[in-house]
């Protein structure tokens, strides 16, 4: 008798918990916002609880990856020197470089953002899927993080934080397919939109005049939308295998360790018209709205007319 | 003798939870932070799918969903949307059971492959009605390649290390029944 009553009983129950999951995906296509804050908070609590065993693990496949570029060493080294040979050339143009900048900055007595700090964070986990790109920091609302900020490894623009815990907050890195950054390419100036699509080198979007571009071109965030702040070194603009424009970036996301997160703190919206322009208020007795006892005295005088 | 049985039962939850946990931890490590390279197979698909092909009383509904609604969360996937999913296949595969227990491993390997694929294509229909960008086709069917692929040495691990077998004729419990 039991076994007759088991079946149905049972094929409600596990459609009833189907029906709940689905329900979480509407949920969660409708408002999006207020679940991931909630996944926010779930990984929050459980990964940086594996702190102790993540840092090691990762270093220690590092180090396994290490040991196999010993058989490596001799190709290794010449092609190391010869490297270090080019560089020293760069570094005396740089050096040259620098000394120009800081002259000409001197000149035209430019003011560099004193507020633009960054705060370090160690990269805990990334997102465990091959079709999300993004990075754990070990940084959170704790240390004053705060959504949108960006984050730069040593060179580069790295993504910017999306998603933010207590103790943890996630950067969404400028290759994943929701990431779009405006940007701006060098010398020409043009504008456009890095919108990442999975692939290491995410493609230029909506550039204004496709002809000003080139390959080699340096590519930086514009701070249009005022998320980001401008002039951040992303990478270089290489033309892909598929014909598009793309940008190589400068960061290194084959060895994301430690990363900045810059502290950009919030633009001051300028949202009403400017007021008058007027000169400086006179004092009252010049013109000023007129004091009431020589108006009193002026109606009496009326009256006396009258 | 109903702590043996429960033991042994209890025994293979906690295992696939602790190998549910192993695995949510190596693909957290922060190793393949470089966009564009292949992914690999899902092993908690496999897991799941050869366990309760072989030994459904082992994996409980509720502990399935539990266990793959977190991977939804941690992994960034749309939360329950692959859960219900995996909940369906595993009710689909479970109604089955005394069907396919005489079936050859070939057979249930096609079987199994070709509710992989069905899986797969139905996430990507809902995500397409729900209008959810997602991965590249070509992408996510190399991921279900990969899984079929490792089906077949997952239920070869779980039968070696694990005594996970399907039930032979006449085999009882500990308690002496059928199973």
């Amino acid at each position: 008798m039991p076994e007759d009553y088991a079946r149905p009983i049972r094929r409600i129950l596990v459609g009833g918990l189907v029906l709940v999951l689905v329900a979480l995906f509407l949920l969660w296509r409708i408002d999006s916002p207020r679940v991931e804050r909630f996944r926010a908070v779930l990984i929050d609590r459980l990964v940086p609880n594996f702190d102790w065993a993540l840092l090691p693990v990762t270093k220690a496949v590092g180090m396994i990856g290490s040991f196999q570029s010993y058989a490596s060493l001799y190709e290794q080294n010449q092609r190391l020197r010869e490297e270090l040979q080019q560089m020293k050339a760069w570094k005396e143009a740089a050096l040259q470089l620098e000394q120009q900048n800081a002259r000409l900055l001197d000149l035209n007595q430019v003011r560099i953002d004193p507020k633009l700090m960054h705060v370090t964070g160690v990269v805990l986990a990334d997102s465990g899927s091959p079709f999300r790109q993004s990075v754990l920091l070990n940084v959170g609302a704790r240390d004053g993080i705060r959504d949108g900020w960006a984050a730069m490894d040593g060179i580069g623009l790295v993504g910017r934080i999306a998603g933010l815990g207590q103790r943890s907050s996630r950067v969404i890195l400028l290759t994943d397919a929701n990431s779009r950054i405006p940007v701006m390419v060098q010398p020409s100036g043009q504008r456009a939109l890095l919108s990442g699509d999975n692939l290491p080198a995410p493609p230029l979007d909506f550039v204004e005049n496709a002809d000003l571009v080139r390959p080699g071109d340096q590519v930086v965030t514009s701070g249009d939308g005022g998320v980001l702040p401008a002039g951040l070194l992303v990478g270089q603009v290489v033309m892909g295998p598929d014909r598009r424009l793309r940008v190589r970036l400068a960061a290194d996301y084959g060895r994301l360790e430690f990363l900045r997160v810059l502290r950009s703190h919030d633009l001051e919206p300028i949202a009403d018209p400017a007021g008058l322009v007027a000169p400086p208020l006179p004092g009252p007795g010049l013109i000023g709205p007129l004091p009431l006892a020589p108006a009193a005295g002026m109606a009496g005088s009326g009256a006396s007319d009258g | 003798m109903v702590d043996l049985l429960h033991s042994t039962i209890w025994r293979h939850r906690a295992v696939f939870v602790a190998f549910a946990l192993a695995l949510f931890f190596l693909r957290l490590l922060p190793l393949g932070t470089v966009a564009g390279t292949w992914p690999g197979p899902d092993l908690m698909l496999c897991l799941i799918l050869a366990w309760v092909q072989r030994r459904p009383d082992y994996l409980p509904t509720p502990l399935i969903a539990l266990v793959v609604l977190t991977e939804d969360f941690l992994m960034l996937r749309p939360p329950g949307l692959w859960t219900a999913l995996v909940v369906l296949a595993a009710e689909f595969l479970r109604g089955r059971a005394a069907l396919t227990r005489e079936l050859s491993f070939a057979m249930e390997w096609l079987m199994i492959a070709v509710l992989m694929v069905v899986l797969a294509l139905a996430y990507r229909l809902a995500f397409a009605l729900a209008l959810v960008p997602q991965p590249g086709f070509g992408f996510a069917m190399v991921q279900v390649l990969g899984s079929i692929f490792s089906y077949p040495l997952v239920v070869a691990l779980s039968r070696v290390a694990l005594g996970v077998h399907k039930p032979a004729m006449g085999e009882v419990d500990e308690r002496g029944r059928r199973l």
